[in-house]
């Protein structure tokens, strides 16, 4: 159980013990240095020459999942267009077969 | 920063390639998937939207004109071959070689005209619609080179004649 303490003796020791901290005297802008430091030590580090994308996009590419799906879109959107360009030239080819027949280069 | 240039580089050929490989696999799956060789009117078919009935009416006419435009293409070429004959060594047209250029310009009129009506006659077994742009395409395909080799040599090409 606690017994609150009264006695004027230990009040009195208390004041005089406050009385001597001391209290250190801060540099100016204290609590906002403190503050960039931390943020400077959160942030990634910097490297010279501005290349820090470069190793952002190579981390990026190594990447598995964005690898495999990079190459996905590359393969699908490449057989898609090439799909259709091979379509057009089937087209071409289907034409000018049935002008050969018909129309011969001598009449053209 | 090398290590960096160096995998950024890599996965860019690599897309590259898969891309490219893709594209070309793409696109000769596709053309010859729908390539027929063995038919020359698959592109009267697709192109016109032709039905069965249409495609064995056409195809009829088409087997038909065959012969009679190899004919006239053999002819075409003996005629051709007496006007080379005619110009061999010449230094001048000489009437005869001119009367050879005058019957090879008869029998490819003729042919054409020939050729035209057969045009005719496969536009009539389609659907008005499909006739008219049928028979502007062919006229387009077969006589617009003339078309464009006479604006070639026409003054509004650019291409004047002077006279002096």
């Amino acid at each position: 159980m606690k017994s609150e303490n009264t006695n004027p003796e230990d009040a009195r020791l208390a004041a005089l013990l406050r009385e001597s901290r001391v209290a250190p005297i801060l540099p100016p802008r204290f609590q906002e240095s403190v503050w960039r430091r931390i943020e400077e030590a959160g942030a990634p580090a910097k490297t010279d020459g501005g290349i820090g994308w470069l190793e952002a996009l190579a981390a990026l590419v190594l990447r598995p999942r964005f690898a495999l799906a990079a190459a996905a879109v590359l393969i699908v959107t490449g057989a898609l267009l090439g799909a259709r360009e091979g379509g057009q030239m089937a087209k071409q080819d289907a034409q000018a077969r049935y002008l050969a027949a018909v129309a011969p280069n001598s009449l053209r | 920063m090398n290590r960096s240039l160096v995998i950024v580089l890599a996965a860019l050929v690599l897309g590259v390639a898969l891309f490219g490989g893709s594209y070309f696999a793409g696109q000769r799956a596709c053309r010859m998937t729908l390539a027929n060789p063995a038919d020359d009117l698959v592109w009267l078919r697709t192109e016109f939207h032709l039905s069965d009935a249409e495609m064995t009416r056409i195809r009829e006419l088409h087997e038909g004109y065959r012969p009679r435009c190899a004919e006239m293409c053999a002819r075409i070429a003996a005629k051709k071959a007496e006007l080379e004959a005619a110009l061999n060594g010449a230094t001048n047209v000489s009437p005869e070689a001119a009367q050879k250029l005058a019957e090879v310009a008869a029998l490819r009129a003729q042919c054409q005209a020939q050729m035209l009506q057969h045009f005719t006659e496969v536009s009539r077994t389609m659907s008005p619609e499909q006739g008219r742009r049928y028979l502007a395409e062919m006229q387009r395909l077969t006589l617009g080179f003339h078309e464009q080799t006479e604006q070639s040599m026409s003054g509004t090409a650019g291409h004047e004649h002077h006279h002096q």
